[in-house]
């Protein structure tokens, strides 16, 4: 048995239906019986705040919203105030964007939505220990002096924890992403959000610096930008938005380049914002590619009150568009010459991808090939997104 | 990376040459740092032999103009290659540091 799977964590679960309690014993407890988990559970936020108050080994919250005496919004506030390190996840409706937004904007991590798929929760709740383990040692590593290396391994922890490892398809589209982590910087982080009317939001991102505090700060980048992603529609006030956030108090002048786009599957119509990331390439049914037309935008978190502007575009049965970032353009072979972007639009020239990961994977071994072996200076990720259906 | 200044007036002119990235933008920060007095009213970033900046360097940038503007002094960039040129306009960049075509003409901008 690994260091890892001996660690035992304990969950509060908050709910006022009385089902709850036997059928998450049950469908949980090979991880109870194994130790992993351990559960405790309340009806309600009131009964919720005297057990986080008795029981200080808590380490995460799964809790409905709608209950009487004390709602889950109102816990989730309380939460913060109580213990800023306690993780929680938010049970709510199917397409109750507005109170998941709310949960994201009070710091909740994550969400689930009824009826509840017992799978899923799993996956949430071991991705939400994860991030809470990494983000307490990265506290702790800020605090104290520790080396370097220790540094980047904590930093690099929390870049995987919030990475999606599950990706939405549907009849006529694909999303897939994937991140290979340079040895010592680093920053990139990609998220895919679903949104209502079976939108999908999709981000990838790159921030500046490397180590604890770009950590930190991509932590909080990447949670008010699925917080504000749920429940604005359109992408330049996403953008907006979260640069007015992230800019308040900046000192550090780290920053984070984001490119964010919203997909409707039924129509193929792509709206997106450029926060100074690199434009996205469309490759084409019949083998040839094209870039994203440029909009206006900045980098987030440089200076408030800036305005995004929006582009559009429709994907065509058979298109496939790919969010990078730097770390493959400037991948570079022993040479010093980068992979760019000319070799990058013709990863495809022979056929057109067939999957989404198919299409991730070939950038990925492409990038492998032309620099051969030379040592990995950036991130490099992926994010890609096929409209299925007839070829181009 | 190479970094050498001098001094006109009360502007500051500084020539970055090579590649500024994640392994030297602590040596171009405290280069930069060192170059720069409190009296400068200008700094003028010559491009012109940089290859290439990568957001680490993009971020030191970031500071210097922000310190900058705390004593009331600009920071402008000239001479941009056309590959450092493109970094500056996607990522947005050029509208934290005013871009100009040669030396002559950021010269120009400070007086004006």
């Amino acid at each position: 048995m690994t260091e890892s799977e001996a660690e035992s964590y304990r969950i509060l679960v908050v709910d006022d239906e009385p089902d709850v309690e036997p059928l998450m014993l049950q469908r949980m407890r090979r991880h109870i019986r194994s130790g992993r988990y351990s559960f405790v559970f309340a009806q309600n936020g009131v009964e919720a705040l005297e057990v986080l108050n008795s029981d200080p080994d808590i380490d995460m919250v799964v809790s409905d919203i709608n209950m009487p005496r004390m709602d889950g919004l109102t816990l989730l506030s309380q939460i913060a105030e109580l213990n800023p390190d306690l993780r929680a996840v938010i049970v709510s409706a199917y397409g109750d964007m507005k109170n998941i937004r709310t949960a994201m904007n009070r710091g909740a991590f994550d969400f689930v939505t009824k009826p509840l798929d017992f799978d899923d929760l799993q996956v949430t709740i071991e991705r939400t220990l994860e991030n809470m383990k990494a983000w307490k040692e990265a506290l702790s590593s800020r605090d104290k002096l520790v080396s370097l290396q220790r540094e980047l391994d904590v930093a690099s922890q929390m870049q995987q924890s919030i990475l999606p490892t599950q990706f939405p398809r549907g009849d006529d589209f694909e999303v897939f992403g994937s991140m290979e982590p340079a040895r010592n910087v680093g920053g990139d982080f990609f998220d895919v959000v679903l949104l209502d009317d079976g939108e999908i939001g999709l981000a990838i991102a790159d921030v500046s610096g490397k180590g604890v505090p770009a950590a930190l700060f991509m932590m909080s980048s990447r949670t008010l930008l699925k917080g504000s992603a749920i429940g604005l529609t359109e992408p330049g006030k996403v953008l907006r938005e979260v640069n007015n956030l992230l800019a308040e108090d900046n000192e550090s002048a780290m920053f984070v380049t984001v490119l964010y786009a919203v997909y409707n599957p039924a129509t193929g119509h792509l709206a997106y914002a450029n926060g100074g990331h690199n434009l996205p390439v469309i490759f084409h049914g019949d083998g040839s590619s094209s870039v994203l037309p440029y909009t206006d935008g900045l980098a987030l978190a440089v200076l408030s009150g800036v305005e995004f502007v929006e582009g559009e575009i429709t994907l065509a049965p058979g298109d496939t568009l790919v969010l990078y970032t730097d770390g493959v353009t400037e991948a570079m072979d022993s040479e010093n010459v980068e992979f760019g972007m000319d070799r990058l639009q013709t990863v495809f020239a022979g056929g057109a991808p067939q999957s989404a990961e198919a299409a991730n994977e070939a950038v990925f071994a492409a990038v492998r090939e032309f620099v051969a072996g030379a040592p990995q200076s950036d991130d490099i990720t992926c994010l890609t997104l096929r409209r299925g259906g007839a070829q181009g | 990376m190479e970094l050498k200044s001098t001094r006109e007036g009360t502007n500051l002119i500084v020539d970055v040459e090579g590649r500024v990235d994640g392994t030297n933008a602590m040596d171009f920060q405290s280069a930069l740092e060192d170059a720069i007095q409190q009296s400068d009213q200008g700094v003028i970033m010559d491009m012109g032999q940089l290859q290439y900046i990568s957001s680490a360097g993009l971020r030191v940038i970031l500071l210097v103009a922000k310190s900058l503007q705390k004593q009331n002094a600009k920071l402008l960039g000239c001479a941009l290659s056309e590959s450092v040129r493109e970094i500056f306009a996607i990522s947005g960049f050029d509208k934290i540091v005013p871009v100009h075509e040669s030396r002559a003409d950021a010269l120009k901008a400070l007086e004006d």
